[in-house]
């Protein structure tokens, strides 16, 4: 059990490519945090440098009290689960998991022990014996994860675990990981580019892009207070809404109009749009935040030409355009939807999001 | 479907063709060892018959007077000892130049793939006189001349399969607590085990065969196996015990053919992965 900080961490490539610039990130201790974002935004580098593979070309990293940056891998009291599992192909389960404590110089009772007791806590147990080729992808992930487990390490890192796992083994695997955090009351350190797998599983979500991070914050700020576009396009799916609008005053309110659409804008919001008048902005509307609209209702509705209509079972995910640009309505299925129709959709202003067209940062939701 | 089977045919009358233009010189000895040495040169394709045949007579005069005993335990010592120390060092510096990325590493691979495109014939001389001075002419001496000529391709062969190991298990290892020196023996080398068996049986047959590296370090002095049979059943004037000649060589080959035939899989097995992976 140990927290994690990063104080001003840089990584530069031999070539001179940034690929993380200025961190500072504070994982409190039993804290099961996540890296999200998409390829190539620097969250494996991030979590290869908590874990030694990495070396840090500035800054300071501290596990628990103890500046790390120049301690080897093995010193720093970490467990890391990889995404291709690296189990030792010539090593039975057995002796894959108990490596570690062996190089510790662990009694060999104590080893048989704890191997043993992970083996029964991930149903391994009839595998122990055999040889990694031996076994499926997904007993082959628990075998890592019990690998990791039996070094009873302050700090747990996994790189995209459930990355090469069918979808039905990922939905069970993530509980799983979710339990042991629970019971092993340990630091986790999470990366992922499946943002579901970051809302369900987190205490807390690192979201990056380019080397930065853009907000970290618990599942539920994220999701209800993004504080830029791209974290709010980035979490929830099917992805928010974004339409280029014209802020207008009208008699004390606010309405923000696009195409033949006048949406108008709660007044909790009014002193954040001052400065916004007669200027664009990006209204960003979820699309569970849409439903189909009563005959009764008048304010706040806008109509969609269906192209395509999804049923997923509950729900029924509307594909169509506005302003040229794609738009996504999830709507309940209680009601019969036809692709090829104009459909009219109400939205919840109370969940809108409004954005900064330049910057791109929230100015009120 | 009829194409296919003519072309099938036809290739396979070619490779049986090639066999044996592979094998019959090997019959030839086989057959010649077991015949007294003034028929061979007569009929040396006949096979022995009531006259011709001397069973092991030719067996015994050569093991009586070729020294074959000690020519085998120093071939032995000296195939052994340098096979040993090409698959351990050429392994390790495979894995090194492959992981630790450096332009230095790169030149010294290239350094290893020329040094095999260079023919022996073209360094002897000079090599032997350097070998000579540097008091490497000995059967312990030899070995690190034959580590330096097996390098090339062995370096080559183990770099290819490094290539295809995913690195994730080298760094599984060092967060196990491993030094690179454990992570090599413990995880890496056993990893290698395909292509170490295919470079060791490589250098294995090589080095039990030479003929010519033994024949100018080690002179009449210190006799391999093959030098021990070139020497001893030439006569003077150039005369040679054909049929001692034949049954030495015979005796010979049988270690190594043992060797290859209880390894042979690996050979098609470590080529094949160092090929795909390099």
């Amino acid at each position: 059990m140990a927290s994690i900080e990063l104080k001003n961490i840089r990584k530069t490539y031999e070539d001179g490519v940034t690929v993380i610039d200025n961190m500072n990130l504070e994982i409190k201790d039993k804290e099961f945090i996540i890296l999200v974002g998409p390829s190539g935004c620097g969250k494996s580098t991030t979590l290869r440098m908590i874990a030694g593979l990495e070396e840090i070309s500035g800054g300071e990293l501290y596990i628990g009290d103890k500046l790390v940056n120049n301690v080897s891998p093995k010193d720093r009291d970490i467990a890391m689960v990889f995404q291709s599992y690296a189990l030792y192909p010539h090593m039975s389960v057995y002796k894959n998991m108990a490596f570690g404590l062996k190089n510790r110089k662990v009694p060999k009772e104590e080893i048989d022990k704890k191997v043993k007791a992970a083996a029964n806590m991930l149903d391994i147990e009839e595998y122990l014996h055999r040889k990694p080729r031996a076994l499926s992808g997904g007993q082959r992930q628990r075998v890592a994860l019990g690998r990791a487990m039996v070094r009873e390490p302050a700090v747990f890192l996994l790189d995209e675990p459930l990355s090469n796992l069918d979808a039905k083994l990922r939905t069970e695997m993530r509980s799983r990981i979710s339990m042991l955090h629970k019971e092993l009351e340990t630091t986790f350190v999470y990366v992922t580019h499946d943002q579901t797998e970051a809302m369900t599983m987190g205490d807390r979500i690192v979201v990056m892009k380019d080397g930065v991070i853009q907000q970290f914050d618990t599942p539920q700020m994220l999701y209800n207070h993004p504080k830029n576009m791209f974290v709010a396009g980035f979490i929830g799916s099917p992805q928010m809404n974004f339409i280029e609008c014209l802020i207008q005053k009208k008699s004390e309110n606010y309405y923000a109009d696009f195409t033949y659409y006048s949406i108008k804008i709660p007044n909790k919001m009014n002193d954040y749009l001052k400065m916004y008048e007669n200027k664009n902005v990006i209204l960003g509307i979820r699309p569970e935040d849409l439903s189909i609209a009563d005959k009764n209702d008048k304010e706040n509705v806008m109509e969609l030409y269906v192209d395509i209509a999804e049923m997923t079972g509950a729900d029924y995910y509307l594909y169509g355009k506005i302003n040229n640009e794609k738009f996504i309505a999830n709507v309940s299925s209680n009601q019969n939807i036809e692709s090829d129709k104009k459909y009219k959709l109400k939205i919840d202003v109370d969940r809108i999001h409004i954005f900064d067209k330049i910057n791109e940062r929230l100015i009120c939701d | 479907m009829m194409k296919s089977k003519i072309s099938h045919w036809i290739s396979f009358a070619f490779l049986l063709f090639l066999s044996l233009v592979f094998i019959f010189p090997i019959y030839l000895v086989v057959i010649n060892s077991f015949k007294s040495k003034f028929n061979i040169i007569g009929e040396p394709f006949s096979f022995p018959d009531e006259d011709t045949f001397v069973g092991f007579e030719n067996y015994i005069y050569g093991i009586e007077s070729a020294d074959i005993v000690g020519s085998f335990f120093r071939t032995l010592i000296i195939t052994v000892g340098s096979v040993v120390a090409i698959v351990v060092l050429t392994s390790m510096t495979a894995w090194y130049i492959t992981r630790v990325k450096s332009k230095f590493n790169k030149w010294i691979y290239y350094l290893f793939l020329f040094s095999m495109i260079v023919p022996f014939q073209m360094v002897m001389y000079t090599m032997t006189s350097i070998s000579v001075k540097l008091g490497l002419n000995s059967v312990l001496g030899i070995i690190p001349v034959y580590l330096g000529f097996g390098s090339g391709l062995s370096v080559f062969m183990f770099s290819g399969f490094v290539k295809g190991l995913p690195s994730e298990i080298e760094e599984a290892a060092m967060i196990d607590g491993c030094g690179p020196i454990k992570t090599f023996f413990y995880v890496v080398f056993p990893m290698l085990k395909p292509t170490a068996i295919t470079v060791a049986i490589l250098n294995a047959m090589w080095i039990w065969n030479d003929f010519l590296l033994p024949y100018l370090l080690l002179g009449s002095n210190n006799k391999t196996l093959s030098v021990a049979i070139q020497l001893t059943m030439q006569g003077a004037y150039g005369a040679i015990d054909w049929g001692g000649f034949m049954a030495m060589l015979v005796l010979a080959v049988i270690p190594i053919i043992i060797f290859y035939l209880f390894c042979q899989k690996y050979i098609i097995k470590g080529v094949v992965d160092g090929a795909v992976k390099g």
